[in-house]
């Protein structure tokens, strides 16, 4: 067991480092703050295609499909670099939708998808929630019937993140209307563009941008269908735990605890020093003593990733760990700073303008975003200790 | 940076298992607890001197097997799991103090006795409450021929009655520094009391009236300071290993009874209530486990690593707690009772996370390093 970074793992942080310092220019900076991903063809376009320069979108990927063929370690440690910086790097297209692709897909699946998305030409929107199927997702009902050469679509997919900047939807629809639940399910890529595609915004607490996306007799080829039809249900679970890793480093936690010590020791707008509180040095300490787990668990992960098995139950505790921590960290700085935490978001009169009060609104998202903390626990206690499904 | 047990520390662990299962049973250990028992648990004790369970840290030409501190808290966790006597920690934590503290010529005087488990040990360099107070509570006076007389008492020593030698820290009366000593426990003018502590804890008042010390029992001098703050730093880290294994057996044996137990025609293990407990349980326990190898990964580098050693205690002792007293919510009216044994790990949980100190105190020391930190 072993927690130090070795010197090629080093020299890899290094790298990344190095890479951050060159290209997160004040620009890219300061359109982030301003429109964060939504500035269409501006600093964001043009840092994502520094990144696929670099290979780096397909850098965990085997060689034959196009990647540079390195383990889990440096993807966790290159996210984790990413979010301490607070910039996207690879989205859940490279590091949730390509693997199950390689693991399930056709010959001409791999073919076709895998070499755009590693040049960051085909970004995925994942369609699996519906109106009637969140947390129950198995009950989904959006349909895509057989006609002649092509699937015809109908349904409606809800919280699809990032349709409005996606070239693609990675949906999960029913194939087959008679099976129960898991089985009858298939997933199949369909162009965001294509006729019958209708997105609408939803705009959340955080300011943060997710769709309601409608499909209308949508057709797509037979061949866009990944893997076995029907057989679908095993390729999102599988696709949903890679999601939870990647969703789940630590390093945008670091960050926020890191800032939140620097703020500590600054005279507030009334001239009182959080950090002489004894109460908030205690509670603060508490913080930096789970943020630390936090990135240690991430190391977990990625360490028994690398070692060829997939860590349903370890990247369920540490969703669990980091979006509860996430909300705490929130919590604590608002108490810390007292009114000047409530200054708002993008006000310059705000503590970093005003990161840690949007931080309040974003934190709820990743306690239910990307499977409920009450399923995953469910999951620790089902396939970690064998304990009965309740007839979920 | 592999950040899982190695496939050799999983088998040591398996076959710690099956020792400890064969050597270990609850029996012996709630035997010992009374009144008048005989400490001495020989079977046990050859057996894990076999094992090399006494040496696996320290080097061959000591007696030891060369291997690192990653392989005693792979033991330490099975050890917390078979709730082994602490008799077995003391002389592991005593020998590890002398390879730590010691020159070569005391290393080789007294390990390699240590390490073949044909001596026991057990040391009092910190306080009980509060393992970052490191100041000596004995004093050495100087006496003829650089050999000294030690005076005072110390407090809480473990398993003192079974010891034949303690390491203990005095402060020099005449320049103030700390002194490591190796005493023979059975010294004349040294006295051992025990404490009635919960759980049967053996912990004494030993006190030193003018306890005679030739110069070879003289272990360390001068800036000992960080190497005894690193010699409680293992104590503590080891120590919440042990909490790993209490922590691991008590959810262990709480699923099973879930499972078994059934109420509404349903087993009690398929309501969710009772899953989010156990849920909550492993996530705690995952904490404290990552938190405590980092540690003693840490450490075995050569750090003092009181960051690491304070987010090590301040997870293990919150697991420790939370997972006891939930068992015994999921157990109900059969956990409460002492036949069902589930006591004893509680017992042992609320012992290991307080001395040295819990997660207030570690969090102290977490606060004394982000200081540490922000002066840099």
């Amino acid at each position: 067991m072993d927690f130090e970074l070795d010197v090629e793992q080093r020299a890899w942080l290094a790298e990344v480092r190095e890479f951050l310092r060159d290209n997160v220019t004040p620009q890219l900076r300061t359109e982030l703050a301003q429109h964060d991903l939504e500035f269409p063809g501006g600093e964001v376009a043009r840092f994502r295609r520094k990144i696929g320069e670099k290979g780096w979108f397909g850098l965990n990927w085997p060689r034959e499909y196009g990647g540079l063929g390195l383990g889990a370690v440096h993807q966790h440690l290159l996210m984790n670099e990413f979010e301490y910086w607070g910039v996207p790097g690879p989205d859940l297209t490279v590091t949730s939708v390509a693997p199950m692709i390689m693991r399930h897909g056709t010959e001409q699946n791999k073919s076709e998808w895998l070499p755009p998305i590693a040049k960051g030409e085909i970004i995925c929107a994942v369609g699996y929630s519906e109106p009637e199927a969140g947390t129950d997702l198995a009950n989904l009902r959006t349909r895509a019937v057989r006609v002649g050469p092509e699937w015809v679509i109908n349904g409606s997919k809800i919280w699809n993140s990032g349709a409005q900047r996606a070239t693609h939807e990675w949906l999960c629809v029913r194939t087959d209307p008679d099976s129960a639940r898991h089985r009858g399910i298939s997933v199949i890529i369909v162009p965001v563009d294509s006729p019958g595609v209708q997105i609408r915004p939803l705009y959340a607490w955080s300011g943060y941008r997710t769709n309601e996306v409608h499909f209308h007799d949508v057709r797509v080829p037979l061949t866009n269908l990944i893997g076995e039809v029907n057989r679908g249900w095993t390729y999102i679970t599988g696709a949903l735990d890679l999601e939870r890793g990647a969703l789940t480093n630590a390093g945008d936690l670091r960050r926020a605890l890191d800032d939140l010590h620097e703020l500590a020791r600054r005279p507030l707008r009334d001239g009182t020093v959080p950090a002489h509180s004894t109460a908030l040095r205690r509670r603060l300490a508490h913080a930096e003593a789970d943020v630390e787990v936090a990135t240690l668990m991430g190391y977990e992960a990625a360490s028994i990733l690398d070692s060829g098995v997939i860590p349903t139950v370890e990247v369920s505790v540490e969703k669990i760990f980091t979006s509860e921590l996430r909300q705490r960290i929130a919590d604590l700085a608002l108490d810390l700073l007292g009114p000047d935490g409530l200054l708002a978001h993008r006000s310059h009169d705000a503590p970093l303008a005003g990161k840690f009060e949007r931080l309040y609104r974003a934190a709820p998202l990743m306690r239910f975003g990307g499977g409920t903390n009450e399923v995953l626990r469910d999951i620790i206690a089902q396939r970690g200790h064998g304990m009965p499904s309740y007839g979920r | 940076m592999k950040a899982i047990l190695t496939s050799e520390q999983r088998e040591f662990a398996l076959s710690l298992r099956a020792l400890f299962s064969a050597e270990c049973p609850v029996s012996l250990v709630r035997a010992l607890a009374e009144p008048g028992a005989d400490r001495s648990i020989s079977t046990l004790w050859k057996a894990l001197a076999e094992a090399g369970v006494f040496g696996l840290a320290i080097g061959e030409e000591y007696g030891g097997s060369g291997g690192s501190l990653d392989d005693v808290a792979v033991f330490y966790a099975e050890a917390g799991r078979a709730l082994c006597p602490t008799t077995v920690h003391s002389t592991v934590l005593t020998a590890l103090a002398i390879d730590q503290l010691g020159p070569p010529a005391a290393k080789a005087a007294w390990l390699p006795a240590l390490a073949g488990g044909s001596a026991r040990g057990t040391t009092a360099l910190y306080t009980a409450r509060d393992a970052a107070v490191i100041a000596p509570v004995l004093q050495a006076n100087p006496a003829a021929a650089g050999s000294w007389r030690l005076t005072g008492t110390a407090d809480y020593v473990a398993d003192a009655d079974v010891a034949d030698l303690i390491v203990v820290s005095a402060k020099d009366t005449t320049s103030g520094q700390t002194l490591v000593f190796i005493i023979d426990a059975h010294a004349p003018g040294l006295s051992t009391e025990q404490l009635a502590m919960a759980g049967g804890h053996p912990a004494f008042t030993v006190g030193f009236a003018d306890v005679a010390v030739t110069a070879d029992g003289l272990l360390g001098d001068g800036d000992s300071e960080p190497s005894l703050r690193r010699v409680a730093n293992t104590a503590v880290v080891l120590g919440s290993l042990d909490l790993v294994g209490v922590g691991q057996a008590v959810l262990d044996h709480t699923v099973d009874y879930t499972k078994l137990r059934h109420q509404f025609g349903r087993p009690i293990a398929s309501f969710q209530a009772a899953q989010h407990l156990i849920a909550n349980m492993h996530i705690a326990l995952a904490a404290a486990r990552l938190a405590a190898h980092s540690a003693v990964c840490r450490i075995a580098r050569g750090h003092i690593a009181t960051r690491e050693t304070a987010i090590a205690r301040m997870h293990a002792a919150t697991a420790a707690r939370l997972i006891t007293l939930d068992a015994h919510q999921l157990h109900g009216g059969i956990g409460y009772v002492t036949e069902t044994d589930l006591h004893l790990w509680t017992e042992r949980a609320r012992l290991g996370s307080t001395l040295g100190g819990g997660a207030d105190v570690a969090a102290s020391w977490l606060e004394e390093s982000m200081d540490e930190r922000e002066r840099r």
